[in-house]
């Protein structure tokens, strides 16, 4: 296998991508796509396979590092490669396809690093960015809460100033990895008595600070990997503050963007895994199936040339926009497309789950995942309303609670 | 059919909401599922208790002699608590082909066992990646005067709890149905959980003896309006399941606030929540519409296949729906809506989903032209 080019290269992108190839042949199993051992690990889901898949993302992040290929677009002073986020791109593109994986650092890879280089001090940013590229700290995103979800800057969660510490005290929900991580970023109310969006301030938490105690909910994948977070008494020294405070909305737009992007780019599986299902169950020759993975091909086409436009858009300067909402909604009905081929493909066996499916149970938690892609990161009619409002201009819909003392807005019981 | 139910049907429907709605709750269903069998055994007893077992089946065995729009209802109850009873497999699966091809002694043997609760059945109706009943995983070898079954069915429900399973099988003479005691000799079950988390072992058939179910010529056309009744009560059950998934999700969002009112209050959230019932009633209506015309003793084999295309179909738009709107509640397995999606999902594939429907039916009414 060579290094598949994309056709408006520059010379400097190609340049990179054959070191990276060279790289990956050199230290990495090609994953192939009818590798059965890789997907059975990816769907473990005992406490002690997760603790295993922990260590080997941890690992494998170490050893990226130490190549030269973590943070490829991060400044050179806070640990990255000091290149453009077209070579960033370059090398997600080649990763994938090797049994390499370090899922668990999404968040703070694909959310907190980009958050702390556009709005951190520079304190910060010595301080956290270069352990994410090293795989040494795990982070995990505190945002959503029982009462704030779609409406996130809803939320109720407190802090209050003593000092040079602020104090904590709230319940978040639906946290992937909490009670994994080391670090995590949280979001708090500081002013309960102006408009929700202008009371709300970005906080960096130590995990393991007294006080924080993450309890695993078992998720419908099977895997207990997001959490309920109680708050109670948290003391953050005050320099953990990230961008103004009362002014973490706008830093958590970067996040939430950074997240739709990331939401949109992460399944590791690629078309050729679909034909290879099919042709493992003997259903190339079936016209209703061959249809079924002609129509997703068209979807992984369209992906790929969204992926293409926004890379584009990135070289020429512009800001993440509103676009990580139509790649958001494409990729939700994309997965939630494909689970159900794949499962068709599978015929009687599809409604099987765990271990006793094929492949330890990988395609139906592909297909259970959905709700990962579709819910996680703002709902598919969150990103529709973000597309009717922020592209097309239609006028929003008439919100009191845009404009009113955060104290005044109805709330859950 | 005019889609009124009569006095009887609403007795029955009623009876069975009642019963299911009184005993199976959330944390009931959570419970029998940490169980090795999984099967609500009260509640298989309170259903006998209240002749809903015996429902459809004659009266000659202790049954009420009612029909499948009766039995349908009950089924529909089920679904709205997705209880876990094998009440399709048993009644569906098991006694009504036993009623209507059996002979008299098998009848007597297998049918007053399964009014009074007694007797569990199944029968194995797909083979490794294939849903087609007509052309059956197993062959059956006569050995002296009885059969030897051989072949692996796949997912068959309730086989680690039957009694016998029924299962269609090739001989040299065409398809016959025959009459398997799962623990018995030459035969091993492979226990496997299915997308609902239902238990529904692979039957691996070596050698096991096989009694023919009534007579062998029947074998074929037996099969077949098995599948028909099979393919009835999945629907049934699909009515429950979607009727009872937007109900959840009309009360949630109407009790959850966000963005200073309630969800419900938004239309992107309405309009859903009115496609997901528009659905439900699509399959109400092509389910009973079947049902009626099998009890009428009509040819209904497309109407059957109708039915089942929008319980397929429309009941995973239902049950997507009803996921979605409880955003990230859905994902958490502590709250009970994803059972529905998981049924949804479940029944959907079972004897095929919507497109194998759409295949056979467009069989049906392009061959009939
Ligand atoms: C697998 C998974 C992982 C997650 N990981 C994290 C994490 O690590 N950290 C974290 O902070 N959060 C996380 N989340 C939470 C996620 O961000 C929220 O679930 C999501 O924002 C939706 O909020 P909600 O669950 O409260 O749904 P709700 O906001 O209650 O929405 C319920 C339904 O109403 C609809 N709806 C809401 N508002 C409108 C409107 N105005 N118009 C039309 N329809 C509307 C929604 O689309 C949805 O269908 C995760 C969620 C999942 C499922």
């Amino acid at each position: 296998m060579t290094a598949v080019a994309e056709t408006s290269e520059t010379a400097e992108q190609a340049a990179f991508r054959d070191e990276a190839h060279a790289w990956l042949e050199g230290n990495a199993p090609r994953r192939r796509h009818d590798s059965s051992e890789f997907k059975r690990r990816v769907a473990a889901t005992g406490p002690e396979d997760e603790q295993a898949h922990v260590e080997a993302s941890k690992s494998w992040q170490r050893r990226i590092f130490d190549a030269g290929f973590a943070g490829i677009s991060v400044p050179r002073d806070y640990g990255g490669r000091g290149d453009t986020a077209a070579l960033e791109r370059v090398w997600r593109q080649e990763v994938v396809r090797y049994e390499i994986d370090t899922g668990v650092f999404s968040v703070a890879l694909g959310m907190v690093v980009p958050t702390l280089l556009a709005h951190g001090t520079e304190d910060q940013k010595r301080r956290f960015v270069p352990p994410v590229l090293r795989g040494e700290e795990l982070w995990c995103q505190l945002f959503s809460e029982p009462g704030a979800g779609s409406d996130l800057a809803g939320l109720t969660t407190r802090a209050e100033r003593d000092g040079d510490e602020w104090v904590v005290n709230g319940q978040k929900v639906w946290n992937s990895f909490a009670h994994l991580a080391d670090w995590g970023i949280l979001l708090a109310r500081t002013d309960w008595d102006v408009p929700k969006h202008r009371g709300i301030t970005y906080f960096l938490v130590d995990m393991h600070s007294p006080g924080v105690e993450p309890r695993p909910l078992r998720q419908i994948t099977g895997v207990a990997h997001f959490n309920e977070t109680f708050l109670t008494d948290v003391r953050i020294p005050a320099d953990q503050v990230v961008g103004a405070v009362n002014g973490g909305w706008g830093v958590a737009q970067t996040t939430l963007m950074n997240e739709r992007a990331l939401i949109g780019g992460a399944s590791p599986l690629g078309f050729r895994d679909y034909v290879e299902l099919a042709r493992h169950h003997g259903k190339t020759a079936d016209p209703d199936i061959r249809q079924r993975l002609a129509a997703a091909y068209t979807r992984f086409q369209i992906l790929r040339w969204l992926g293409q436009r926004a890379q584009a858009a990135a070289r020429s300067g512009q800001a993440l926009g509103p676009e990580s909402s139509v790649a958001k909604l494409v990729i939700s009905d994309h997965s939630a497309q494909n689970g159900d081929l794949a499962l068709a493909i599978e015929g009687a066996a599809g409604m099987l789950s765990g271990r006793d499916a094929f492949e330890s149970g990988f395609w139906q938690q592909q297909f259970l995942g959905q709700w990962g892609v579709r819910i996680g990161g703002g709902t598919e009619q969150v990103q529709r309303n973000i597309i009717g409002e922020r592209v097309l201009g239609l006028p929003p819909e008439r919100r009191p609670d845009k404009t009113e003392p955060f104290r005044s807005i109805p709330k859950n019981a | 059919m005019d889609f009124t139910l009569s006095e009887e049907q609403t007795a029955a429907r009623d009876l069975a909401e009642q019963i299911f709605q009184g005993s199976v709750t959330p944390e009931r269903v959570k419970a029998v599922e940490a169980t090795d069998e999984r099967v609500d055994r009260d509640l298989w007893a309170a259903l006998a208790d209240a002749n809903l077992l015996g429902l459809c089946l004659p009266e000659a065995v202790g049954g009420s002699g009612l029909g499948l729009l009766e039995l349908c209802l009950v089924l529909e109850a089920q679904g709205q608590v997705v209880a876990p009873v094998p009440l399709w497999a048993t009644v569906v699966l098991g006694a009504l082909p036993i009623a209507e091809w059996g002979s008299a002694e098998q009848r007597q043997a297998w049918l007053p066992g399964v009014v009074r609760g007694d007797v569990l059945l199944s029968a194995a109706l797909a083979g490794p990646g294939t849903n087609d009943p007509h052309r059956p995983p197993v062959e059956a070898r006569a050995d002296g005067s009885g059969w030897r079954l051989f072949g692996l069915s796949v997912a068959v429900p309730a086989a680690h709890v039957a009694d016998r399973v029924l299962v269609p099988a090739r001989t040299p003479d065409g398809v016959g149905v025959f009459l398997v005691d799962p623990r018995g000799p030459g035969v091993t079950l492979e226990r496997a959980i299915t997308t609902n988390r239902e238990i529904h072992p692979h039957l691996l058939l070596d050698g096991a003896p096989g009694e023919v179910l009534g007579s062998l010529d029947a074998g074929g056309r037996a099969v077949a309006w098995m599948v028909d009744r099979a393919l009835l009560g999945l629907c049934a059950m699909q009515i429950g399941v979607c009727e009872a998934a937007v109900r959840l999700a009309a009360d949630y969002t109407s009790n959850r606030v966000q963005f200073g009112k309630p969800l419900s209050a938004f239309q992107g959230v309405a309009l859903h929540a009115a496609d997901g019932y528009i659905q439900t009633e699509a399959i109400r209506v092509t389910t009973w519409q079947a049902a009626w015309r099998l009890d009428a003793g009509r040819e209904a084999t497309s109407d059957v296949l109708v039915a089942k295309w929008w319980a397929s179909e429309g009941g995973q738009r239902v049950v997507h729906i009803a996921q979605h709107l409880h955003g990230g509640m859905g994902a958490d397995v502590d709250y009970p809506v994803h059972r529905y999606f998981l049924w949804g999902k479940q029944i959907e594939d079972t004897l095929g989903g919507a497109s194998a429907q759409l295949a056979r039916l467009g069989q049906t009414l392009a061959g009939a032209a």
